[in-house]
Formats: C-alpha cells, sequence, structure tokens
C-alpha cells in the first residue's frame, strides 16, 4: 500500500497529548511530519475510554513522552515534553516548527498558541471537543484569528467538567490533522474559518463558518499585516 | 425569512430543532422571536443586553461584534449562526 507523507519535511508542534493529541500525533507522524508534543499531564485512569493511545500499563506515566514514542514506534518521528505550553519558552519549543496544532483541555492554552503562532507569523490550528460535538479552527497569517473570533479565554466547558463522548474525539483530532495537513502543504484556503460539529451522533457535517479580522484584535494588531 | 442555526448545546431548549426561521429584521429581534418560539434560549446567549463573552454570533461571515452588534440588520435568507466556544481536548 502506498504511503501518503505529504508533511515530509515539515515540523510541527501538537500542544496537549489526550483526546484530541494522540489522533493527531498518528496522523501526522504519520504523514511525514516531524513533531514536538507537549503535555504537562501523566495518563489517569479516567483518560482511556478516548485516549486509546494509552493502556492500563502507561498508568501515572507522563503523556507527551508516552505519545511520542508510540508514534515512534509507528516509524514516524517525534519528541514529547511534560510540561505546559506557554509562552515563557514557546520559542525554545516551538521556534523551529512550521505550524502548530492546539488540542489541549485548557482556554488559556488555546489563546497562548494562537496569540504566538500570529505574532510569529506561524499557521496553526486549534481544535476542540466536548460532549458530541466539537470545533476546529485554521488560522493563517493575513486571516482572522482565534482572538479575532473568541476575544479572551473565559471558564469555558471541558472534557474534564463537562465530559466527552470517546469516539468524538477520534473524528474532530482527524479533521484537525487534515487541515494541519492542508496547512503543511501551503493550503491557506481554510485559514479563517472555524469548522463546527453539533452533535456527531447526529451528523458527520460540520457547519463552516468563515469569518473576517475584527479591527480591535490585539493579536492581530501585533502583526505586520494589519494596517 | 432568515434562519438561526442552534447549535447542539442548545437544542434541547428546541426540541431537537437545528434551525429555526424567524421574520425579524435585525439579530436581536432574531433573538427575541426564537425566545418566544422556545423560552429559555436567550438566557443562554444573552447576558443582559450584550452577547456573552463565550458565544459568537455570525450573521452569514460577520461576526457581528464587527458590525452593530445586536442591531446588526438581517435579509431574507440570511444564516444566524450560535457559536459557543468550548475547550476540551
Amino acid at each position: 500500500m502506498h504511503r501518503v507523507r505529504e508533511g515530509r519535511g515539515v515540523k510541527a508542534t501538537i500542544v496537549g497529548a489526550g483526546g484530541l493529541g494522540g489522533p493527531l500525533a498518528f496522523a501526522l507522524g504519520a504523514a511525514g511530519l516531524e513533531l514536538v508534543i507537549v503535555d504537562p499531564d501523566v495518563v489517569e485512569t479516567s483518560n482511556l475510554h478516548r485516549q486509546i493511545q494509552f493502556g492500563p500499563a502507561d498508568l501515572g506515566g507522563a503523556k507527551a513522552p508516552l505519545l511520542a514514542a508510540a508514534v515512534t514506534k509507528r516509524g514516524g518521528t517525534a519528541r514529547g515534553y511534560q510540561t505546559r505550553w506557554t509562552t515563557d519558552d514557546a520559542d525554545d519549543i516551538s521556534g523551529d516548527s512550521d505550524l502548530v496544532v492546539d488540542g489541549s483541555d485548557d482556554p488559556d492554552t488555546k489563546f497562548a498558541v494562537a496569540d504566538w503562532a500570529v505574532a510569529n507569523g506561524v499557521p496553526y490550528v486549534v481544535a476542540a471537543a466536548l460532549r458530541f460535538g466539537g470545533n476546529v479552527m485554521v488560522g493563517a497569517p493575513g486571516a482572522g484569528c482565534y482572538r479575532c473570533l473568541f476575544e479572551e479565554p473565559v471558564p469555558a466547558a471541558t472534557c474534564a467538567t463537562a465530559g466527552v463522548l470517546g469516539p468524538i474525539v477520534g473524528a474532530i483530532g482527524g479533521v484537525a490533522a487534515a487541515l494541519a495537513i492542508g496547512l503543511a502543504r501551503g493550503d491557506r484556503s481554510n485559514a479563517g474559518s472555524i469548522y463546527v460539529f453539533d452533535d456527531l451522533r447526529a451528523s458527520p457535517d460540520p457547519r463552516v463558518v468563515r469569518f473576517h479580522r475584527r479591527a480591535s484584535c490585539p493579536a492581530c494588531a501585533r502583526t505586520k499585516e494589519v494596517s | 425569512m432568515a434562519t438561526i442555526r442552534i447549535p447542539g448545546a442548545l437544542r434541547s431548549l428546541t426540541a431537537g430543532a437545528d434551525e429555526v426561521t424567524v421574520t425579524a429584521t435585525t439579530v436581536r429581534g432574531a433573538l427575541a422571536e426564537l425566545e418566544r418560539l422556545h423560552p429559555g434560549v436567550a438566557a443562554k446567549v444573552l447576558n443582559g443586553d450584550a452577547v456573552k463573552p463565550f458565544v459568537k454570533i455570525f450573521v452569514g461571515a460577520d461576526d457581528i461584534g464587527g458590525l452593530s452588534n445586536l442591531d446588526t440588520p438581517i435579509q431574507d435568507r440570511d444564516e444566524i449562526a450560535i457559536v459557543p466556544a468550548i475547550a476540551g481536548g
């Protein structure tokens, strides 16, 4: 079987090694991207129903190195760091990444990833899954950004507080990976779009909302593209 | 008539409907009409006279925050999308 490796030579950071990070890492690793995986957490029993990259033997282990090892075992290239991705050390961790994909479970981290990507002119994907659906937002220089869209972090519901159906993260993670590969190939046609999956039990079809840059967006104001 | 797309999280309040058609001419009117048809939705979307910060409302591709907010006019066949922020992963 021919193996499509459209991401060969592309470096990517995956923020989060959990429910979304797992399918993202396997898909992008198999596509040939060189990955850095970042997550501060360890594997817990409550993770196993949706984070199927881990098994009972992994309980208590650091997610990011374990996921990186699993990617490597499948022929990919990945390094894992057990730390929270923050702007303090983003340049060290992601400075040589060609794109960044967020699959974290934390509103502050999603904004930090998007802001850093915008400031550094790096294309990015922000994915989220909750209960029975999720969102995938695609960003690239010059397009509306995550902060254009949601403005500032709020205590939004997370998997830890509201739960998520196991297969949902696989589906959302797969879409996020496909869109990330599009970015890796140089396709910016989805930038400034958010794919909204309301309830994947009822329909796999997303509603795609394209949005414009917000004139008062502070993240965009820090980029050279803003006039 | 315009169409309001109902996100999954709010469909328990709309008897499962994923879209509701309205005759209003502004977003404010559309949400009021939605509230009359399906009581309880407005409280999930609005905080007083403003859209909650973790909810975005689009008319077509345009965030109403960049237009006239709740006074943004709507036309026949416009689609109004309610998109809540979520953070699960």
